[in-house]
């Protein structure tokens, strides 16, 4: 190759994303500032984030120049993406520069938001505690980092005895907790995204990952053009951009994956084609109580689990699923070739559910039933769609019921460990569980004279203003409300900060410390970049300087057994470091104090994390992360499984080691199929779905503020069927009114879109502040997580003059 | 790093033929990474649109083992040398430039016409075109609204109906696209207004340019961190008769 040629290959690969020609070392394709496009020896300084977008947790490359992130790349080095990004992942350095992002804190008197200096906020939230603790609640997210989420869950409980705290993640992921929760006793995935290299069928349960995960869907796309097979089967309400890609489509009606899962392991018992081996050695079975019924169930025999599952014949399926019992038999055949690995994907469809852990439960019941599991490729994985939903809610626990590492409020021993670990006096711990999401709202927007008994309410890192189910009665009746107090700590005015009485302006990304955990038990960690534009702070600063004040103002709670604070962080001579005053907050890093802190709850349900400097030096570690002989620490890919699970006895081959019934096996869930609580009528003939876009994330608060975005995805839509709209005289493009019982909104049509819908059925995405589909959205929720339905509503569709007249 | 999938170059295994291995190309066996082919890009010209066309009905230019026997075409002294100008997008149904340029009136007629925006002045720089319409698809794109408000705007005629109302051709440039680094992404041929112009064919569009109308909108959406539509106004444009 003469050094001419040679010139050009470099420079066309320069030029190309996630090219191999060059290193580690450098990095295509900068988002800002192309022109200084990162080469050896440019005044750049690259360091190593996750992403802030989805639970996916890709690693991105940012470029620094003077105090300003000017270029963000994938980082060829991270296992997760491996130098490829998404649409948006390309786009996250622009976040932190939107025009509007708020810098002061503001306080609304008279009905106008003024400014106000930090002291003041501080002083105004602290005295609003001190005058009724029991009164307050926080509402969280999974994207707090680990240590924001642990410091609020310290002050909360440990500090005010009060469990009214609970994370947005509520809305998004509890149902898979207690799908892994009633099948293993433990939380979280046991495979991790090796599987998706690895299976030879990979069936997307309600799910759309080339949209919302398109990182982990091109792990097997790629494969494809590679030469490999890899079967895919879409099992939907609508066709997605993941059906273009699938082998075989399965469209079913809204509730129907619970009577398909049922129908598979019908035909694996019918048969006769499950593994009896692995059943016999490592499985129970299970069905709810029929009076009051729990998360831990009662155990059923053998026989008395093929005597109701013998009820779901292919044709009875067919008949509450809509999927032909063909289909059904051919999914039953599938999971009875043992030969074959198979993977189940599923985020929001089978989570947003009212009958979520029903369907969670019984599809990891499919995979072990059928012996798929614990190989790689074998495995039934949840994916969540929030940067550290794991991390956050579900190790360290932010939830109403939860205490860190897997504990419970509800159970002494729990409450006496984390009063242990935290050197509080025995007893401060309030054993009653909090209001989860829906009842905190509730709660909240209650008249205080009506028995609303929450009165301040406290909101970091996420917008329930738009996305709590059933708006208009769980969030915009706070305006009318003189005497309850909304908190909101935001990086941009969103559809929350709009009810606000006060706001504190915050930091974003890697304008602070942070550590998120993702969708496959990943422990990632990043240093602060940049400063935050002008008085923005930390979130994990604003709960600890609240908690100082409160301990100022006499507090009890804000003191440990021995009277110290419970934030104390001191050096190395033992004196206190101020960290409540933010001068000093970076004079140590606070984020390093509170993880190891945290990292001594993790044991005890085996999510062993490894010292916090250990994260520093990788992209992310899964957990459990276990110490060598040699004193280096090694992650765990597979759970459960001997051959990589550091804690299954040697020569044993699976071990389920939380197994709920004491004795290592896993539970095989029998679940009855049960209708959708609300069913198209004749007056509201459609079944409304509502989702994500792949350019917008979530509320896209961050991602509306970025032009290409915003070009390429401007507006929300409702996609229809072809038909339904001629029936009606709708044409491409107009604006209809979206009606259900609760509320409406007015959306443009788009037929034939990037989802095909069946008759009947209409898709509108949530990411739009101006269109709140949220309007119209059921706020019925799963009896066990109590996750709200997002999924499945009845509506109806109004031509707009047919609406006014 | 996966390779980012299928180019046809790079799904083909790399095999060597005996010229090759004669002349010692043995870096044809090495399976490049990712990298875009080399394609040469021409403007597309009225004049090839119409010979395209036409080249179908009549017979074939004659050739012996494919070296091309017609006669060459003689130099025609007394033509008059083509108008100097350089392409700039004109909205739909313009003329020829040279009499576009002695034609249009700077009126403005036709942006104040147009619904979306998409027709702004030429600035001070481009000298003798400053202040004529046209169309910055980065700013604002062309939209092909139907009925073409623009045209009937037009008063001394400069935008004409009868003209074809193609301005441009779009292009995809593989090596910035999203969907050709194996992600998600599909909104050029969602958005594009003229159906069957993009394709997408294992999740990767293409554009028919013969049939793109060179609107736009694809450029004016691309959410690739360089923008991965490459856009060219049409360099010769049909005359109307004198």
């Amino acid at each position: 190759m003469d050094s001419k040629r040679r010139g050009f290959l470099k420079s066309a690969a320069m030029a190309a994303a996630g090219s191999m020609v060059l290193g580690d070392a450098t990095f295509s394709l900068p988002v800002l500032g192309a022109a200084d496009a990162p080469t050896d020896g440019d005044a750049l300084t690259w360091n190593k984030a996750p992403c802030r977008f989805c639970g996916t947790g890709c690693h991105v490359q940012v470029g620094v120049h003077e105090g300003r992130v000017v270029a963000v790349a994938g980082d060829k080095a991270a296992d997760v993406n491996k130098g490829l990004l998404c649409v948006k992942g390309y786009h996250v350095g622009g976040i932190l520069y939107g025009e509007d992002r708020l810098t002061k804190p503001l306080l609304r008197k008279d009905g106008k938001l003024v400014p106000i200096e930090w002291d003041e906020a501080i002083d105004i939230i602290a005295k609003r505690i001190m005058d009724a603790p029991e009164k307050f609640a926080f509402y969280g997210s999974g994207q707090w980092t680990i240590p924001e989420g642990y410091a609020a869950q310290k002050l909360m409980k440990g500090g005010l005895s009060n469990n009214h705290i609970d994370p947005n993640a509520r809305l998004c992921m509890a149902s898979a907790v207690t799908g892994f929760l009633a099948t293993y006793g433990v939380d979280e995935p046991a495979g991790c995204y090796a599987d998706l290299d690895a299976c030879d069928v990979l069936i997307t349960w309600g799910n759309n990952p080339a949209e919302m995960h398109p990182v982990l869907f091109s792990r097997v796309t790629d494969r494809r053009s590679r030469g490999e097979k890899v079967r895919i089967i879409d099992i939907s309400t609508r066709r997605t951009r993941t059906t273009d890609a699938a082998n075989d489509y399965l469209e079913m009606d809204p509730h129907g994956d619970v009577a398909i899962a049922l129908g598979i392991m019908n035909q694996l018992i019918e048969s006769n084609s499950y593994d009896k081996d692995f059943v016999e050695k490592h499985c129970a079975f299970r069905s709810p109580e029929s009076e009051s019924p729990t998360l831990q169930g009662q155990a059923i025999s053998e026989d008395e689990f093929r005597k109701r599952i013998a009820a779901y014949t292919p044709e009875r399926v067919e008949e509450l699923s809509g999927v032909p019992a063909d289909q059904i038999r051919m999914l039953g055949k599938l999971f009875g070739q043992r030969d074959l690995r198979i993977t189940s994907l599923w985020c929001m469809g089978m989570n947003q559910h009212t009958m979520g852990t029903a369907i969670n439960s019984l599809v990891h019941g499919v995979h072990l039933l059928s012996g798929h599991f614990g190989r790689p490729g074998d495995a039934p994985t949840s994916l969540t769609g929030q940067p550290s939903a794991c991390g956050t809610v579900r190790e360290v626990g932010t939830l109403a019921h939860a205490l860190p590492g897997g504990r419970l409020v509800a159970k002494p021993d729990h409450r006496a460990q984390c009063e242990g670990f935290w050197n509080l006096p025995a007893g401060r711990i309030n054993a009653t569980p909090g209001y989860h999401t829906v009842k905190m709202f509730d709660q909240f927007t209650l008249p205080t004279d009506e028995g609303g008994d929450i009165n301040t309410l406290f909101v970091q890192v996420t917008n329930p203003g738009q996305t709590l189910p059933n708006l208009n009665k769980l969030f915009n009746d706070k305006e009318k409300l003189k005497d309850k107090f909304l908190i909101v700590s935001e990086v941009y005015p969103t559809a929350t900060t709009q009810l606000a009485d006060l706001i504190l302006p915050a930091a974003l990304w890697v304008e602070k410390n942070g550590i998120y955990g993702n969708s496959e038990r990943r422990t990632q960690q990043w240093f602060k970049m940049v400063d935050p534009p002008g008085e923005a702070r930390d979130d994990t600063w604003m709960t600890i300087a609240i908690a100082h004040r409160l301990l100022e103002l006499g507090h009890e709670g804000m003191k440990d057994k021995d009277g110290e604070f419970i934030f104390a962080v001191k050096d190395d001579q033992g004196q206190e470091i101020p960290i409540w005053e933010f001068e000093h907050y970076y004079d140590t890093n606070v984020d390093k104090h509170l993880f190891e802190e945290y990292r001594q709850f993790t044991t005890m349900k085996h999510k062993n994390l490894a010292p916090y400097d250990e994260y520093v030096k990788a992209r992310g570690l899964r957990w459990p992360v276990v110490q060598q002989d040699d004193g280096s620490w090694r992650e765990t890919k597979f759970r459960f499984a001997g051959f990589d699970d550091p804690f299954v006895a040697e020569g044993k081959e699976f071990d389920f080691y939380h197994s709920t019934s004491g004795d290592g096996r896993a539970q095989i869930w029998f679940h009855d199929y049960q209708p959708p609580p609300e069913v198209p009528d004749e007056e509201y003939p459609m079944w409304l779905c509502t989702g994500r876009v792949l350019e917008h994330w979530h509320t896209g608060t961050m991602t509306r503020r970025l032009p290409q975005l915003n070009r390429a995805m401007p507006t929300a839509y409702v996609e229809m069927n072809l038909q339904d709209a001629l029936a009606q005289n709708i044409r491409q493009g107009e604006t209809v009114l979206i009606e259900s019982r609760r509320g409406t909104t007015e959306l443009p049509v788009w037929i034939d879109g990037r989802g095909r819908p069946p008759r009947g059925t209409v898709f509108v995405p949530f990411f739009d502040e101006t269109k709140l589909i949220n309007n119209c959205t059921l706020d019925e929720h799963d009896p066990f997580s109590k996750q709200p339905d997002y999924k499945k509503c009845a509506v109806r569709v109004r031509k707009l003059n047919e609406a006014s007249s | 790093m996966p390779p980012p999938a299928d180019d046809n170059h790079r799904r083909r295994k790399p095999t060597l033929n005996r010229r090759d291995l004669l002349h010692g190309r043995l870096w044809k066996l090495v399976r490049l990474p990712d990298r875009p082919s080399p394609v040469m890009r021409y403007p597309k010209t009225r004049d090839d649109v119409d010979n395209s066309a036409s080249e179908s009905k009549t017979a074939p230019p004659r050739s012996i083992g494919g070296i091309a026997i017609e006669p060459v075409r003689p130099t025609l002294f007394d033509e008059s040398p083509p108008a100097k100008s350089f392409p700039i997008f004109r909205p739909p149904g313009a003329v020829e430039e040279s009499q576009f340029l002695a034609g249009c009136t700077r009126c403005r007629d036709c942006s104040d016409a147009c619904p979306h925006d998409a027709i702004v002045q030429a600035p001070e720089r481009l000298g003798q075109v400053a202040g004529t319409p046209t169309i910055d698809a980065d700013t604002n794109a062309c939209l092909m609204c139907d009925g073409l408000p623009c045209i009937t705007a037009c008063k001394p005629g400069v935008l004409n109906h009868s003209l074809p109302k193609t301005i441009g051709t779009a292009t995809i440039t593989e090596h910035l696209c999203l969907a050709h680094h194996s992600t998600t992404c599909t909104v050029c041929s969602e958005r594009c207004p003229t159906q069957g112009v993009i394709e997408v064919t294992d999740g990767k569009p293409t554009i028919n340019e013969d049939q793109c109308t060179g609107c736009g909108v694809c450029r004016y959406v691309c959410p690739a961190p360089e923008n991965a539509i490459l856009l060219m106004p049409l360099f010769n444009r049909p005359s109307l008769p004198r």
